[in-house]
């Protein structure tokens, strides 16, 4: 029996390797290199370019100068309501949106995934208690848990990573608990256990390298998830507070006079949009490469 | 054998019943269910007393002086501690009270039903439209894998996918509600007044809620479809009787595929219910997620609790029912527990 499986999987396994020809090889590249460089451009134009390149303050602009429509020269995209550059508004907008999305993934990645693989191996009632705790704020549906937590943690851009952590850690949690429970009878797991490893050893040393690439790849895709929660606290005009940019808050502010001026909308949506691509693609993408070997 | 002829009739049904691994699941987890409520009652009960501001204070605004707020949140029962609040809340709530809100004197009973069905209507038209549109796209999709309509629906979900509600509601306002004049931005026409104009009232925030769905459901349908049809030996033999391609899609893999649709349906309604928060305030729509978003904003703790209540019993009804449907249905589970 056992001998036949490995007979299968050892074919399946040639015939894998001989069925990727030259243009595969390379398209397969193009399926990590394209939204990989998508969103190296986007980081670069948010962090690096208001550096480099003559681009207008993103607040305190001229009231007079408000709403010029876009090519005008000096705003490329245009200005909004209170005479602010709209791409100014967006790059900047984009440090905080994007930094709050990398924070509050790293923030779920490393507390969450740690409480997870924590509640899988040690088991009983620390297992019962630190799943139950998740369970009661995953049944809480997000975005009023998100706005009831803003709320009394107050606005501004540190409020609200741990704002969207409460959303983040418990999804971690569960993906790391399950991947731990899945590897816990893996003969190398049975061994280092017998062989008296501590608990804090087994979780570090044997249990984060194999659960690392699963719970990346969340984060990957969770990047997108939290750009678009983030904006919709923005929206609802918590989070990020103006005269401060950020891509929700732009989207709020434009709703306001959406028949009118459609393009203050349209713009931020257009940098969310692509921003949450490039970060669904690449977790697709690296997801479908672990999951492939 | 012999047990079987021994044992009275009476004895064996009930054994079997309570034997039977769908019921067991069941009672266990509803069982599992009561202190999730209830922390779920506690923990939005210290978050709403955390927000700075009392319901007294939105009431009365910001021109309010201390006398009067303090009058106001001694008639609301604010002034006494927060733990008695709570356990009255619960001791009423357990025998189907959930208090007056704050804000209006209204019970919530009495609010909550019309809410409801404004909200129930809109998440069921979101389903409809995504699960009519989704399954023959999928089917249409893995009849013929990578081609032309496969390869367009493919990169037409993905985009989908990434669009985040808000902004597609927007973008279909700007569309069709500014532009063309086709439908109504925002605004609310019940049933009374004709099942019509409910309906074309209810088209744009539906379809902003179905269209994620939509992308989603199709990739995951077309996806398993692909795997059952080229990976399963059920699919060869089928194809070895001498049935047609559409009828080994149809009738062998599209009803497996099914299951785990099913499931996915079930875990989603959860997450739909929470996106009607933000997309019935932009269509101003009458329903529970506008309710509860006032609720938060005037710290209105009477109507946040009832609602979070509301959401998280049918959160865990949505995902215990997706997992039994799964067992009933799925022959496999089916016979693989018994």
């Amino acid at each position: 029996m056992a001998l036949t499986e490995v007979q299968v999987s050892s074919s399946a396994v040639v015939a894998d390797e001989t069925a990727p020809t030259r243009t595969r090889a390379w398209l397969r590249k193009l399926h990590i290199g394209v939204p990989a460089g998508l969103l190296l451009l986007i980081f670069f134009a948010c962090f690096v370019l208001p550096l480099v390149a003559p681009i207008p303050k993103p607040t305190g602009g001229d009231i007079l100068n408000s709403l010029q429509p876009a090519f005008t020269p000096g705003h490329i995209l245009g200005t909004d309501d209170n005479g602010n550059d709209i791409l100014a508004r967006i790059l900047v907008g984009g440090r905080t949106s994007l930094f709050v999305a990398l924070t509050v993934n790293l923030l779920g990645l490393v507390i969450g995934g740690g409480l997870g693989a924590l509640a899988a191996q040690a088991g009983g009632i620390v297992d019962s208690i630190i799943m139950r705790l998740f369970d009661v704020l995953i049944a809480i549906p997000s975005l009023a848990l998100i706005v009831a937590v803003s709320l009394s943690l107050g606005p501004g851009v540190r409020n609200t990573i741990l704002t969207l952590s409460f959303f983040s850690v418990p999804a971690f949690a569960r993906i790391s608990r399950a991947e731990t429970l899945r590897l816990r009878e893996q003969p190398f797991m049975v061994a280092a256990r017998l062989s008296g490893t501590s608990t804090w050893r087994i979780v570090v040393r044997h249990l984060a390298p194999n659960i690392g690439p699963q719970l990346m790849t969340f984060a990957m895709l969770g990047l997108g998830i939290v750009m678009v929660i983030e904006g919709a606290l923005s929206f609802l005009g918590l989070g990020i507070r103006p005269p401060a940019p950020s891509w929700g808050n732009m989207i709020f502010q434009g709703q306001l006079s959406l028949s009118g001026t459609p393009m203050l909308v349209v713009w931020p949506s257009i940098a969310l949009f692509l921003t949450v691509v490039g970060f669904n693609q690449l977790g697709e993408a690296v997801r479908l490469r672990w999951s492939g070997r | 054998m012999s047990d079987v002829a021994t044992t009275s009739p009476a004895p064996r049904v009930f054994s079997a019943v309570l034997g039977s691994p769908a019921l067991r699941l069941i009672v266990k987890r509803l069982l599992t269910a009561i202190p999730i409520l209830l922390g779920v009652s506690i923990l939005m009960f210290v978050l709403l007393n955390l927000i700075p501001g009392s319901a007294a204070l939105q009431l009365l605004g910001p021109e309010a002086t201390p006398e009067q707020i303090a009058r106001l949140e001694h008639d609301m029962g604010l002034d006494r501690p927060p733990v008695e609040r709570y356990l009255e809340w619960l001791w009423n709530a357990l025998q189907g009270d959930l208090g007056r809100s704050l804000v209006s004197r209204q019970p919530v009973t009495d609010v909550l039903p019309t809410r409801l069905a404004v909200t129930g209507e809109l998440v069921a038209l979101a389903f409809l439209i995504s699960l009519t549109v989704a399954i023959p796209l999928a089917l249409l999709a893995a009849r013929r894998p990578n081609r032309f309509l496969d390869r367009v629906s493919m990169v037409v979900s993905t985009a989908g996918l990434s669009v985040a509600n808000y902004v597609l509601a927007l973008l279909l306002v700007l569309l069709f509600a500014v532009k063309l004049g086709w439908f109504p931005a925002i605004g609310y026409t019940p049933v009374s007044k004709g099942l019509g104009d409910n309906l074309y009232s209810l088209a744009l925030p539906a379809f902003a809620m179905a269209f994620p769905l939509l992308c989603f459901y199709t990739r995951f349908l077309r996806g398993d479809l692909v795997d059952q049809m080229q990976g399963e030996d059920y699919v060869m033999t089928a194809r070895a009787k001498g049935l047609g391609p559409w009828q080994v899609l149809l009738r062998h893999a599209f009803r497996n595929s099914s299951f785990g649709l099913i499931t996915i349906v079930g875990l989603n309604i959860s997450g739909l219910i929470g996106a009607t928060v933000i997309i019935e305030s932009i269509f101003s729509l009458p329903g529970i997620g506008q309710y509860l978003l006032q609720g938060i904003l005037t710290r209105d703790y009477i109507v946040v609790q009832a609602i979070v209540i509301i959401f998280a019993i049918i959160t865990v009804l949505a995902n215990l029912m997706a997992d039994v449907l799964y067992a009933v249905l799925d022959p496999r589970i089916r016979y693989g527990t018994n």
